[in-house]
């Protein structure tokens, strides 16, 4: 996109909807929101039918306000729960096939380097556990091994949610699901190490706890790949309905995962942390 | 009739926080209001999860939001 096409040309704002209005005049585009200001500005999604109190859809929600340059950003998802508001949002969407969301995103983002060269355009995959560790495996390790610059978020819900309970590599051993009744055998794939011994340059681990500190993982993960390498977000966004969490009890859960195996975890290349300390110099960006 | 987050205006006036809004699943739901410092919801988006409640009661013990049962149209 660019910011020229998300302005509206003089004297059509009355036939635009009020929500494309709203979104213009009251949005993210050409700005740098805080996150802190959610809830005062008008959001890149407008609504998204995942379930109450879906803390994947809660995750996308503070991504999208993370973001550095909506209007210059292209958004990479696929089958699984997330697309279900990745799709609706203002920001363009692409639905790779489902394993092929890093292969897709690997060219899209060398086309966009050729196409624009003078111009900063970030890609970002959000996909499942199921998309990028298990039938995407091969894609999402190859963009690694390649240097790809684009961000790859696995949004992390332990389980196939979409598709109603299969386990995945990424289900913690012993738990039973609908369609592991016999309890998952094997461990959990560590995901943000294989990250950082295959090429990327910035790897992050989180449970959403802290929307503030969401949004400073989200923003360097993908400064870093604009400028760097691959960039990995490793996620916690449970599934309240596969895993049966009362949905008042969403957050508590994630602020229990986060004492136990999801403690906040940041890994950067010398290089991208020097780069932070420069650019990060006088920013208040303690979350 | 489904469940709905409603804010007590006048206790939450008290506060200058905000923090509930931070932790909404929904985007453009529970809003703020930028000169009466009031979080408030926007009842037809409200999809009852209650996690609201949970920051504002559990965590803050603030108790300025509570369910509250509603009537499609209302
Ligand atoms: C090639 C292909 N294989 C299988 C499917 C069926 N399918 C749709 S969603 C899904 C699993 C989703 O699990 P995950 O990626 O973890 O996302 P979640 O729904 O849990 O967020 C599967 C297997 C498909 N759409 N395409
Ligand atoms: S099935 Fe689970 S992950 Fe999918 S939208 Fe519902 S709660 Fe979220
Ligand atoms: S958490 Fe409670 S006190 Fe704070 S803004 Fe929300 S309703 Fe008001
Ligand atoms: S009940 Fe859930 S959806 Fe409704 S305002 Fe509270 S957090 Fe948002
Ligand atoms: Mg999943």
């Amino acid at each position: 996109m660019g910011l020229e096409y998300v302005r509206i040309s003089p004297g059509f704002e009355k036939y635009m909807p009020k929500d494309y209005v709203d979104l213009v005049q009251y949005g993210q585009f050409g700005k740098q929101i805080d996150v802190q200001q959610l809830g005062q500005f008008k959001e890149l999604v407008e609504e998204h039918p995942m379930c109450a109190g879906c803390f994947m859809a809660y995750f996308i929600r503070i991504f999208y306000a993370s973001l550095p340059k909506p209007e210059d950003t292209i958004v990479i998802g696929t089958a699984g729960c997330a697309r279900l508001a990745l799709s609706q949002a203002a920001v363009p969407f692409i639905y790779g096939n489902y394993g092929d969301t890093n292969a897709v995103a690997s060219g899209l983002k060398r086309a966009l380097s050729i196409r624009f060269p003078d111009k900063e355009k970030d890609v970002v995959v959000i996909a499942g556990d199921g998309g990028l560790m298990d039938i995407g495996f091969g894609m999402t390790m190859h963009s690694w091994f390649r240097r790809e610059k684009f961000t790859t978020i696995m949004v992390d819900n332990e389980v196939y949610g979409n598709t109603g309970g299969q386990e995945s590599g990424m289900t913690p051993k012993g738990v039973q699901l609908k369609m592991a009744p016999k309890g998952k055998q094997f461990d959990k794939i560590n995901a943000a190490e294989l990250a950082k011994v295959s090429g990327c340059v910035y790897v992050a681990k989180l449970a959403p706890t802290n929307p503030k500190r969401i949004a400073k993982t989200v923003r360097r993960a993908i400064l870093a790949a604009r400028h760097f390498g691959p960039t990995f977000i490793h996620a916690y966004t449970s599934c309240n309905i596969e895993y049966s969490i009362p949905t008042e009890k969403v957050l508590e859960d994630a602020r229990k995962r986060e004492k136990q195996d999801f403690g906040f975890y940041e890994w950067m290349t010398d290089e991208v942390k020097e780069f932070f300390e420069e650019i990060e110099k006088g920013q208040e960006v303690k979350a | 009739m489904y469940y709905v987050a409603d804010v007590d205006e006048k206790n939450c006036a008290k506060y200058n926080c905000k923090q509930c809004v931070l932790f909404c699943p929904e985007p453009n739901t529970l809003m703020y209001h930028d000169s009466k410092h009031v979080a408030w919801v926007n009842y037809s988006r409200c999809k009852g999860c209650a996690i609201c409640v949970y920051v504002c009661s559990d965590l803050l013990k603030r108790n300025c939001i509570q369910m509250v049962m509603m009537t499609a149209g209302e």
